[in-house]
C-alpha cells in the first residue's frame, strides 16, 4: 500500500511524533510512505528524528516556497519540491492522511 | 481520477492558512484530480465578498478563486454558517449549500484535507 | 508565435513570461500554455522564482514533455525551453 502524509505543523506539535511513528510502523509493514511538508511543517527537516525517516525509506518532499519564506536551508533528506509533488503524492497514494 | 476536498474552517485574518489552503487547492488539480473547496464555520469568511484583507495589508485570494473557477473546481460554502455570521454575499463562483450537501461532498471524497 | 525558420517545417515557438509568479502558478500557467500548442511545438518560458527553475522542468518531464534547455539569462532570471510531447 502507498501511504501519503501531509504535515503542516512545526516539530513542537505532537503531530510530528505521530507522523514519525505512523510512517515508521507503515515502513515496518512494508508499505511505501511519502510525506509532504508545508507551512511550519517544513521546519521538520531540521528535526533529527524526523529527518531519520529518510534512512528508513520514507520519501520526504516539501514546499520550496514555504522554505524560502522561512529561511529553511536545503537538506539532503528531502526533495525541495512544489505543489505538483504534493498533488502527485495525493494522486498516487492509497491512503492520504493530513496532520495540521 | 480522485475526488479531493479541501476544507476551510478557520477565520481568515489571523492565519495565512486559509490563503494557503486555496493555493493547495489549485495545486491539487495538477494531477487532474477533481477538487472541491468547502467553506464551513468561521472559514466562510474566506468565501465572503465583503472580506478585504488588503485593508490590513494582507494578501487576498482573488487569483486563487479565479484559477479555481477557470479549472471548474467546485466551490461550496455551508449556508447555515454563512447566514448565521451575516457574511453578506459569497465571492462569485461560490455556491451556498445545505449542510447535508457539505456532508455528502465530504463523504464521497477520496481525500479530505482540512485546514 | 513564430515558425522556426531553420526547421523548415510547421514546428512553432511560443513564449510565456512568468516573471513574478510562484508555485503552483509557474507550473499551472506553463501547463495551460502547452495545452494550446501542437505536439512538437516549443515553448520558451521565463521564470524569476528559483525553485520553479528546478521544479517546473522536473514536473514537465514527469508529464512526458521534453526539456530542451535551461539557461540563466539575467540576475534571478531563467529561460526554459520546453518541447510539447
Amino acid at each position: 500500500m502507498k501511504l501519503g502524509i501531509l504535515l503542516t505543523t512545526s516539530p513542537e506539535n505532537e503531530n510530528t511524533h505521530t507522523a514519525i511513528e505512523l510512517a515508521k510502523a507503515a515502513r515496518a509493514m512494508g508499505h511505501e510512505v511519502s510525506v509532504f511538508l508545508m507551512e511550519d511543517g517544513v521546519y521538520n527537516v531540521r528535526d533529527k528524528n524526523f529527518a531519520a525517516l529518510s534512512e528508513a525509506g520514507v520519501k520526504i518532499a516539501l514546499c520550496a516556497l514555504n522554505t524560502e519564506d522561512r529561511g529553511v536551508e536545503k537538506v539532503d533528506c528531502a526533495l525541495f519540491g512544489s505543489q505538483y509533488d504534493h498533488a502527485s503524492i495525493a494522486h498516487d497514494s492509497d491512503r492520504f492522511i493530513s496532520f495540521g | 481520477m480522485k475526488k479531493i476536498a479541501v476544507l476551510i474552517r478557520r477565520p481568515p485574518l489571523n492565519t495565512i492558512l486559509n490563503a494557503e489552503a486555496l493555493r493547495v487547492s489549485v495545486g491539487m488539480t495538477l494531477r487532474d484530480d477533481r477538487v472541491s473547496v468547502i467553506f464551513i464555520g468561521d472559514g466562510v469568511w474566506s468565501a465572503s465578498a465583503n472580506l478585504d484583507p488588503a485593508k490590513i495589508g494582507r494578501r487576498d485570494s482573488k487569483k486563487e478563486f479565479d484559477v479555481l473557477k477557470m479549472l471548474k473546481c467546485r466551490l461550496i460554502a455551508d449556508r447555515a454558517s454563512f447566514e448565521s455570521r451575516g457574511a453578506g454575499e459569497p465571492v462569485p463562483g461560490v455556491e451556498l449549500v445545505a449542510r447535508s450537501e457539505v456532508i455528502r461532498t465530504l463523504n464521497e471524497s477520496d481525500i479530505v484535507i482540512p485546514f | 508565435m513564430q515558425n522556426h525558420a531553420e526547421c523548415g517545417d510547421t514546428m512553432a515557438v511560443a513564449e510565456i513570461d512568468l516573471k513574478g509568479e510562484v508555485c503552483p502558478y509557474t507550473f499551472v500557467k506553463t501547463k495551460l500554455k502547452l495545452e494550446e500548442l501542437e505536439i512538437g511545438d516549443e515553448l520558451v518560458a521565463l521564470y524569476d522564482h528559483a525553485p520553479a527553475v528546478e521544479n517546473v522542468p522536473r514536473s514537465l518531464r514527469n508529464e512526458g514533455h521534453k526539456i530542451l534547455g535551461i539557461k540563466e539569462i539575467g540576475d534571478h532570471l531563467w529561460q526554459v525551453r520546453i518541447q510539447k510531447v
